[in-house]
């Protein structure tokens, strides 16, 4: 049993960006498998384009970090895709996970409830843990403004409305 | 056939410079297009075209700081640069800020032109119309679950079971469920055998359920296809649950599909129309901004180009314009600005040509100059040369010597000036100055005047000078003091007047003599007392007078005879001391000054005492109350030569005007039995050892000589 977590790391603070609350392993067989919950938080700006048929898309990065004296070596990394879409006419939000599925939702809410649970399936393998050794995770999610239409994307850069993005967290893990 | 060089506008550099901004501004093009694979290098497309602005921008305006520093320094050519850079600037921003500013204009009224009010209705009415199909579709599957709902009512699971296959089969739906609310499955049936489980529903259906008592809504099923997924309430008691699956006919699938699409795509479009007027109205800005700025530096390297050779021009003119000829500009081109380079060249080579052949010219009449100069400065006749109007141009060193006066440091002055400040030289020069003025002609005159070494004669000569349209430019005045020849003349004359006189006096003395004597001796016996004595007195007069003319013609003998020095090294001093000896018995009241009491001069003894005699009877004889003499010594230079100048002051009558200008001429005396010979002896004796003598006219007391002997040694004072 893996046991972790205890206080976050530096977060960024931001009118609309997201927020990574927990991070945890869980032994599975064959490794650790990742949970996490993010809470997303949307401004009137991206509610209005999404409602309007904008894509919205979140990267999230899991790494796991093996501290060192001048720099942390990654162990692991895995990125998930999250996209969330309003479809006009079921009046649904749909949203497309890491895994090639998409699951649709009758309010937003319930959609970035089922966004904010990420749970990577793809475990860490075992071997790259080594016990008694103490590691970081580091959660992100980052809001991929390049999957924005074109004509937004300067603007996305410049408008905190599209600062959805976290910055890293990071939680202490000991075996 | 010659060939002819084909040579490119520009640099590779600037070629390369606007095919990348091309090529990064068609790929930013390419880019905004929605099919485009670019889209996903947008935002990188739009940085990297900033900064090449950013960069463009900077070069522009370190082009233009240069160029105003350069203005600033006025350096050639940075104003020219700048009136075309500017022109070139006005000329290329006016017509593209017009072009920008429609374009914008056109730009934002295209895109208004894609939306309107009735658009957005239709687009809401085909959304709504889509819609209600759909519900109505649905509406009619929650009718028929609910009648198979009914009868199910009451069953055992058993015979649920058996029945849930013929419900699927009239229905004509995909897939019928039944589960427990604990979500155990009851019973299934599906159109697609290979399904064990049914599509049970997630935890936020079941949360739904249990708030409704009931769920329906369209569910994305497998292969893009859509299903209505219902499920009702078996029992009122909720304990078991009838989830039926219907299919969505593919063509209503597409058809619902695509007008969702477009409602999306419009809505989209919509929202975007902002942003859209903003990307478009940015893009066209950095076009502008790219092709304007890379236009202007372009310029700016173009214009330096075509002024490059103005500049060097400018400076070549300047370098010229110093006196620097050597200038050699690079010809650049072969058009217009390289024939006028050539041409400068041309010219900057012929100048320096004629400077070099009029360099020799004047380098050969300063060596001319020089030449005359050094033979001027050289000849023993004084030469003072005047401008038209009678100032002084030049005067050589003979005129400082003979005139004792450094007439070359008064160059600029007229004579007249020069005459107020020495006033001894003042009768001389005016007399030349006068001269000067009156003459037309060359003129020579001899003047005599009474200089600071006694009186002078000079022989001037006077020419004037005239330029070739024969206006009087000046007037040169050759003169030279012949003082020394016209006194050699002069002894010369009078020494051939006494050997003659000495030769055809004296013979025939003796016969006087004797014969007097003869008559004394015969006659004196037989005449009479009285007549014998008056006999004796006679021949006794005849015998004394012969003997006064004998001494006579001795003294101009003596006088007209060569010398015969016997040259030693004598104490002047001890000589001094030696004849102030003999004469103080007489009574004659000696004072002496010497500087120095060891003065050694190379000279006959002999005739130096005799010069110091005749000063001292001269001195003597010319005093009646007691005669009291002062004698000097001291040493003087003169023309690099030491001299002792010996000065002898009595407190006599003095000479008076007349008697100075004869002073020294032979049988000048004012003595009643002089013979006039003695200082026409001492100047013979002194111009015979080196020395000169002359009038010391400064002297009010009694009479002053002063005479100058070459020293061989002249000690200090002991």
């Amino acid at each position: 049993m893996i046991c972790l977590q205890i206080a976050p790391g530096v977060a960024e603070a931001g009118d609309y960006s997201a927020r990574i609350e927990y991070a945890d392993l869980e032994h599975v067989d064959g490794g650790y498998d990742v949970h996490a919950h993010i809470d997303y938080r949307l401004s009137p700006t991206a509610k209005e384009a999404l409602h309007k048929g904008v894509r919205l898309t979140w990267d999230v990065t899991i790494e796991l970090r093996q501290p060192g004296a001048l720099w942390d070596t990654i162990i692991h990394k895995h990125k998930l895709t999250y996209s969330l879409q309003f479809h006009a006419l079921l009046n649904q939000y749909v949203v497309q996970t890491p895994f090639d599925r998409s699951e649709m939702f009758l309010t937003l809410s319930a959609a970035m409830n089922f966004m904010a649970a990420v749970h990577d399936s793809t475990p860490i393998p075992a071997e790259r843990v080594t016990a008694g050794t103490p590691y970081l995770l580091a959660v992100k999610t980052q809001f991929n403004r390049e999957q924005l239409p074109i004509p937004l994307r300067p603007v996305a850069y410049l408008d905190n409305h599209w600062f959805l993005s976290s910055a890293w967290h990071t939680w202490p893990i000991q075996k | 056939m010659a060939h002819s060089k084909i040579k490119l506008p520009a640099s590779a550099t600037i070629i390369l410079l606007f095919g990348f901004v091309l090529l990064s501004l068609q790929l930013m093009s390419s880019a905004t297009q929605e099919s485009s694979e670019l889209g996903e290098m947008y935002s990188w497309l739009l940085v990297i075209n900033t900064l090449g602005s950013v960069i463009l921008l900077g070069l522009v305006a370190f082009n233009a700081y240069s160029l105003v520093r350069e203005l600033k320094k006025k350096e050639a050519g940075s104003r020219l640069t700048t009136r075309m850079v500017s022109l070139f600037v006005l000329l290329a921003l006016a017509p593209a800020a017009i072009v920008f500013y429609f374009s914008v204009q056109f730009l934002h009224q295209g895109i208004d032109s894609w939306f309107n009010v009735e658009i957005d209705r239709a687009m809401d009415d085909a959304l709504e119309l889509s819609q209600s199909s759909l519900n109505q579709r649905m509406n009619w599957h929650i009718k028929q679950t609910k009648q198979m709902a009914d009868q199910l009512r009451d069953k055992s699971e058993a015979l649920i079971a058996m029945e849930v296959g013929s419900l699927w089969a009239d229905s004509g739906a995909l897939e019928i469920a039944v589960f427990s609310n604990q979500g155990r499955v009851l019973a299934s049936s599906s159109v697609n055998p290979s399904d064990i489980l049914p599509h049970l529903p997630d935890e936020q259906i079941w949360l739904l359920l249990r708030q409704n008592k009931e769920y329906f809504a369209f569910d994305p099923g497998d292969n893009d296809e859509m299903l209505v997924r219902i499920i009702v309430a078996i029992e009122a008691d909720q304990s078991r649950f009838l989830q039926v699956l219907f299919p969505i006919p593919v063509r209503v699938t597409d058809l619902a599909d695509s007008i969702e699409f477009a409602f999306i795509r419009y809505q989209e479009m919509n929202f975007l129309r902002d942003s859209l007027k903003t990307s478009f109205s940015l893009i066209l800005l950095l076009v502008l901004l790219l092709s304007l700025l890379a236009a202007i530096w372009v310029a700016f390297i173009s214009i330096r180009n075509i002024v490059a050779p103005v500049k060097e021009l400018v400076k070549g003119t300047q370098a010229v314009a110093d006196g620097d000829y050597q200038q050699q500009l690079p010809v650049m081109n072969q058009d217009d600005l390289g024939f006028l380079v050539e041409s400068f060249n041309q010219m900057t080579r012929r100048i320096a040509r004629s400077r070099d052949e009029t360099r020799a010219a004047g380098l050969e009449v300063e060596n001319q100059r020089a030449y005359l100069e050094t033979i001027l400065a050289n000849l023993t006749a004084g030469v003072i040369s005047f401008d038209a109007a009678f100032y002084i141009r030049t005067a050589n060193q003979a005129a400082y010597r003979i005139l004792h006066i450094p007439v070359s440091h008064f160059v600029g002055e007229t004579l007249p000036t020069l005459a107020t400040m020495h006033s001894e030289l003042a009768e001389v020069l005016n007399a030349i100055q006068s001269l000067l003025e009156k003459a037309d002609d060359i003129w020579e005159q001899r003047i005599v005047f009474l200089g600071p070494n006694g009186r002078q004669e000079l022989l001037c000569r006077g020419t004037p000078l005239f330029s070739q349209h024969g206006a009087r430019t000046g007037a040169v005045v050759v003169f030279d003091d012949v003082t020394d020849l016209i006194q050699a003349q002069k002894n010369a004359a009078w020494g051939e007047v006494a050997r003659r006189l000495a030769h055809e006096i004296k013979n025939p003395l003796t016969p006087i003599q004797l014969s007097a004597e003869r008559l004394q001796h015969k006659l004196s016996k037989e005449l009479q007392d009285g007549s014998a004595e008056f006999l004796q007195r006679g021949t006794r007069t005849i015998v004394q007078q012969v003997e006064a003319m004998k001494r006579m013609v001795d003294d101009f003998s003596e006088y007209a005879r060569p010398s015969k020095k016997q040259v030693e090294k004598i104490n002047l001093v001890d000589l001094i001391q030696e004849v102030m000896a003999l004469y103080l018995p007489s009574g004659i009241i000696f004072s002496t000054a010497f500087a120095s009491n060891r003065v050694l001069v190379e000279a006959d003894p002999v005739s130096l005492r005799q010069v110091l005699h005749n000063l001292i009877k001269n001195a003597q004889e010319a005093t009646t109350a007691p005669c009291r003499i002062e004698i000097k010594i001291a040493k003087v230079s003169r023309n690099n030569t030491d001299y002792v100048e010996l000065g002898i002051y009595d407190n006599g009558n003095g000479l008076n005007a007349e008697q100075l200008e004869t002073i020294f001429d032979p049988y000048v005396t004012s003595k009643a039995k002089g013979t006039g010979l003695g200082l026409a002896i001492v100047k013979k004796i002194v111009e015979e050892h080196g020395g000169v003598i002359w009038v010391d006219t400064s002297y009010n007391g009694g009479a002053g000589f002063l005479l100058q002997l070459p020293v061989f040694e002249f000690g200090n004072f002991k």
